[in-house]
């Protein structure tokens, strides 16, 4: 370990460390169980990752941005069951652009306190998390949701259909990630975030307004959390208030996972996605191999240190950190 | 101070058993987690409802939103605020007992609604008001023994089951009642894992996919209640696994439509209604100085796809 | 310098004034609203607030000299829950039996040395690998949760142990046991942020780290005993805690480390760190524990507490910014 820091094989191993563990894992999950690389398991592993994923991919545009958002699980409880209620109420066709607006309304609050006033993004996310699960509560009343006619409607096409044997989840999970990579590293939006990230100051000085593209950042978010909602409103048909608790510190865990700094300028969709692949499976292959559940978080601890450790370490040249 | 004399005069009025209730009464009740479930939320609307139609009673309605902490300090609120009856939905059947000893310390009944605490701690209420939880535990046996004697599987089918959350008393008594019953009326069922599923519908779709990956042959799902058992029924409608005869307890809506629809065996039949109902009324009870069981239960009856006429659907 | 002393008194006044602000509006609508005819202002219920600040206070004072350095700790509610479960299994342990009540504070022991050890996990992680402290103890909180349903599957920890309820329950001058320790504390940790160099420190790392390494600060190990403080201090309110309750639920503490950075922000203390105080802390704690049972007192239901208490805690951060540009702008002139 010792002569890794300063030869090149280590850090090439470093900088795709977070690809080479993925590799690593699935084979020797594969080795203990031939079951875990059948194509239905994977398929099964992609759908269920999906909701998370789709989340997970709006996160990194705010991450990248310098900011956190702790609010998205708060609002993929709210998206849920405003889609499932208005679906009875107004039909799916008007349902779904109806949440979308909604969620986009909260983000666009979330964006302009974070942006234009420049308040903390932690804390505001935190007050948003508990308002807006006030506001689910006050928009259900506090009963679940359920749509009547579970059988009759084309609403559950999102989350429980196939085309050409694939899952919808993961084609809707998919499109998402490869359209919203191309936003980040192909326009001038993507540019725009990566700078904000990296240097707020000097973005601002280069004439890139700074709070619009905070702003956008957690549209981009709401957008993904209304299309998380949507995937979960449409997989059960029916919802509890609270179906989104906790969902944003696995978002940020996977997030971070896919090696994106939490002072913001980097990190891509892409290796997002792995990030959330990973914790999917290493889900699926400790469920395989019999383990509790709970080792599954002990895995989960050891392997984001090892990946940001890994990360930065190549990023500085040593091992250790050089603080004394 | 006239607030003491008020309290002194409830405490007479009880221990006289004197059945003039003309003076109003003040019942504060501290409930588990409003807004988690239907469930609770429409027990919640019924409490305040039963309250506000009885002009005797003043009612101090608050919520622990899950967190033992939060129960304890609302349980020392309401002794502060010398209430004349205390009713607890525990968050935890044994991390509230030193409350209660100190509410049964300062002269308030405790009535404890829904989920019971634990035995250390009975001699401190003056009544359980609920379900009999281990007996809905047996019946969904029955139910389900039952349902499996009709399909010709008693002797070979395999069942997984979905517990409430740890360590809460209405998913110990209800898994204890199931597992107990079972092997009474079906000894050749094989119930083959338990899981919890906290009482969430979610976590139990979560639970019953890894079922459904470890085990190839699954007959029988119990759930400890019907909001779980549809996050089940989901999981394996999914996966594309048919022929599972989903039992659960405590019937919802969601539950209720599914029966008919089909895709749900059965279910107990528990109204959140008569629950808050009947807690209100146990409070107003002892206050007045009757006598009231210990246990006082509220008839929880089977359900299933064939007598489901007989029942409306809950409003839940 | 007397510009800038009154701006730190408005500032660190404005927790106060809220506080105050709650106190009246509580009392008043709790005439018309409330069913109690208990005043709201009862010197009671007064003592009361302070006791049920107690679990998420203990550790929102450790939190803000975390916060100071300009590092955060989220596995506190995680350090919380095992700590409760060592204190509670303990007293089950054949040979602790066998001590009858000399086992009581052992158990404590054990506890807190669980506590310690924890903190000290985070922070050699911290120290030795540079990793930012959020993402270190969102790790560890995921870990330390997994340590907890390790231990006892998904079942409780329970021992219901009436000596220390008694301890527990006592009210000495008045106050209640949690109370003194709130109280003990908050008095430690003032005196180690405002008098010794493990104070200065903390607000030198957290204003300028190249300038407090220049000058010669050793910033590892001081982040290090800073989290094995938290540590010891999430343990510690879980031993005041759970000596009265004498149950712990595998899932409990969760969310306790958000309650406890809205606190210390609440409490003036600035995320970026090199500034904050234990004082102001206290007051934060006090002002959610108040808003919690002011609602509760004029009857507001689980909606409008969630959505109160998520938008108030926008708006302080909102007029503590307005109160921040007014007081540079002063400065200016």
């Amino acid at each position: 370990m010792t002569g890794l820091t300063r030869q090149n094989l280590g850090t090439i191993v470093a900088k795709q460390g977070i690809l080479i563990a993925f590799a690593l894992f699935m084979i020797g999950f594969a080795m203990v169980n031939q079951r875990f690389i059948a194509l239905d398991n994977i398929s099964g592993v992609i759908r269920s990752s999906a909701i998370l994923g789709v989340m997970a991919i709006g996160v990194t545009f705010v991450v990248i941005g310098g900011n956190l958002d702790l609010s998205v699980g708060s609002m993929m409880s709210f998206s849920t069951i405003v889609v499932l209620d208005l679906h009875d109420k107004i039909g799916p066709g008007l349902a779904i652009p109806a949440m979308f607006a909604l969620t986009l309304l909260l983000g666009a609050f979330i964006g302009f306190l974070v942006g234009y006033l420049k308040l903390n993004s932690l804390i505001v996310t935190l007050g948003m998390l508990s308002a807006i699960h006030g506001l689910t509560l006050t928009w259900s009343g506090g009963k679940n949701m359920d749509i009547a006619d579970k059988s009759g409607t084309w609403f559950s096409f999102f989350g429980q259909d196939r085309i050409m044997g694939i899952p919808v989840p993961i084609l809707i999970f998919a499109f998402l990630a490869a359209v919203l990579a191309m936003v980040l590293s192909r326009t001038a939006f993507g540019r725009k975030v990566y700078a904000v990230g990296g240097n707020g100051q000097a973005a601002t000085f280069s004439g890139i307004p700074r709070a619009r593209i905070v702003f956008m950042t957690y549209l981009v978010s709401a957008f993904c959390v209304a299309v998380a909602g949507l995937l979960q409103a449409s997989r059960s048909l029916g919802s509890q208030n609270t179906v989104g608790q906790g969902m944003e510190l696995e978002v940020l865990a996977a997030v971070i996972l896919g090696g994106a700094s939490l002072m913001g300028g980097s990190g891509t969709v892409f290796k997002t996605v792995i990030g959330v692949l990973i914790l999917g499976f290493i889900q699926n292959g400790l469920l395989l191999a019999g383990l509790d559940f709970y080792v599954q978080y002990m895995v989960t601890w050891a392997i984001i240190i090892l990946a940001v450790w890994l990360d930065i370490a190549a990023k500085r040249g040593h091992l250790w950190s050089p603080i004394a | 101070m006239k607030n003491t004399m008020k309290a002194a005069l409830a405490c007479t009025t009880a221990m006289f058993g004197s059945a003039a209730a003309a003076q109003t009464m003040t019942i504060g009740i501290t409930q588990n987690n409003v807004g988690v479930d239907s469930y609770q939320t429409t027990y919640e609307r019924a409490f305040i409802a039963a309250a506000e139609a009885n002009p005797d009673v003043n009612a101090i309605v608050l919520d622990a939103g899950g967190d033992v902490a939060r129960q304890l300090a609302q349980i020392e609120d309401l002794i502060q605020q010398q209430v004349d009856a205390i009713i607890i939905w525990p968050t935890n059947g044994e991390a509230v007992i030193p409350a209660v000893r100190r509410a049964h310390n300062a002269g308030i009944p405790v009535v404890v609604t829904n989920s019971n605490i634990a035995e250390q701690g009975f001699d401190f209420i003056s009544s359980f008001s609920g379900p009999d939880n281990v007996t809905q535990g047996s019946r969904a046996a029955e139910i389900m023994c039952e349902r499996f004697t009709e399909l010709g599987i008693e002797d070979e089918a395999r069942v997984v089951q979905i517990s409430g959350q740890p360590g809460y008393t209405t998913a110990i008594e209800r898994q204890q009642g199931f597992d107990e019953r079972l092997p009474e009326v079906c000894p050749n069922v094989t119930l083959v894992a338990t899981q919890p599923g906290d009482w969430n519908r979610e976590r139990s779709q979560q639970v019953m996919e890894a079922f459904l990956i470890q085990y190839d042959d699954i007959d029988g799902v119990y759930a400890g209640d019907d909001n779980m058992g549809i996050g089940a029924l989901n999981a394996a409608r999914a996966a594309g696994r048919e022929g599972i005869t989903f039992v659960g307890a405590t019937n919802f809506a969601v539950g209720y439509d599914a029966m008919e629809a089909g895709d749900y065996w059965g279910s107990i039949y528990q109204s959140p209604v008569d629950d808050a109902e009947a807690a209100l009324q146990t409070a107003i009870d002892i206050l007045n100085g009757e006598e009231v069981p210990f246990l006082n239960y509220f008839d929880t009856p089977k359900i299933t796809q064939d007598n489901m006429g007989d029942f409306t659907k809950p409003v839940f | 310098m007397a510009i800038e002393n009154r701006k730190d008194m408005i500032k660190q006044g404005g927790i106060w004034v809220f506080i105050l602000a709650e106190l009246i509006f509580f009392s008043m609508a709790g005439h018309y609203w409330s069913v109690s005819n208990q005043a709201f202002m009862d010197p009671g219920n007064m003592l009361l607030l302070l006791k049920q600040s107690a679990p998420i206070g203990i550790i929102a004072l450790g939190m803000t000299i975390i916060m100071i350095n300009g590092n955060i700790d989220l596995s506190v509610g995680a350090i919380f829950a095992l700590s409760a479960v060592v204190l509670l299994d303990s007293l089950s342990w054949p040979f602790m039996m066998a001590m009858g009540d000399w086992a009581l504070p052992l158990a404590w022991g054990f506890a807190l040395l669980t506590g310690v050890t924890l903190g000290a996990v985070n922070g050699l992680i911290v120290w030795k690998t540079g990793i930012d402290a959020f993402i270190v103890t969102l790790g560890s909180m995921l870990g330390f949760r997994g340590l907890v349903f390790m231990y006892n599957g998904e079942q409780p920890t329970s021992n219901l142990n009436w000596t220390l309820v008694d301890f527990a329950e006592a009210q000495v001058l008045g106050l209640h046991t949690a109370t003194w320790f709130l109280f003990g504390t908050a008095l430690v940790l003032w005196f180690v942020t405002t008098r010794t160099n493990h104070g200065r420190n903390a607000y030198a790392i957290g204003n300028n780290r190249d300038a407090a390494v220049n000058a010669g600060i050793r910033v590892g190990p001081h982040f290090m005993w800073n989290f094995i403080l938290i540590g010891f201090l999430a343990a510690l309110s879980a031993v005041v805690f759970y000596s009265e309750s004498g149950s712990v639920n595998p899932n409990d503490g969760m969310l306790y480390e958000l309650w406890a950075i809205t606190a210390v922000v609440l409490g003036g203390t600035k995320l970026a760190g090199g500034y904050g105080s234990i004082a102001g802390t206290l007051g934060g704690v006090i002002a959610i524990q108040l808003l919690r049972k002011g609602l509760g007192h004029i009857g507001a239901d689980t909606q409008t507490v969630n959505l109160v208490i998520g938008l108030i805690l926008i708006a302080v951060l909102f007029l503590d910014r307005q109160l921040t540009r007014k007081g540079k702008e002063e400065l200016k002139i």
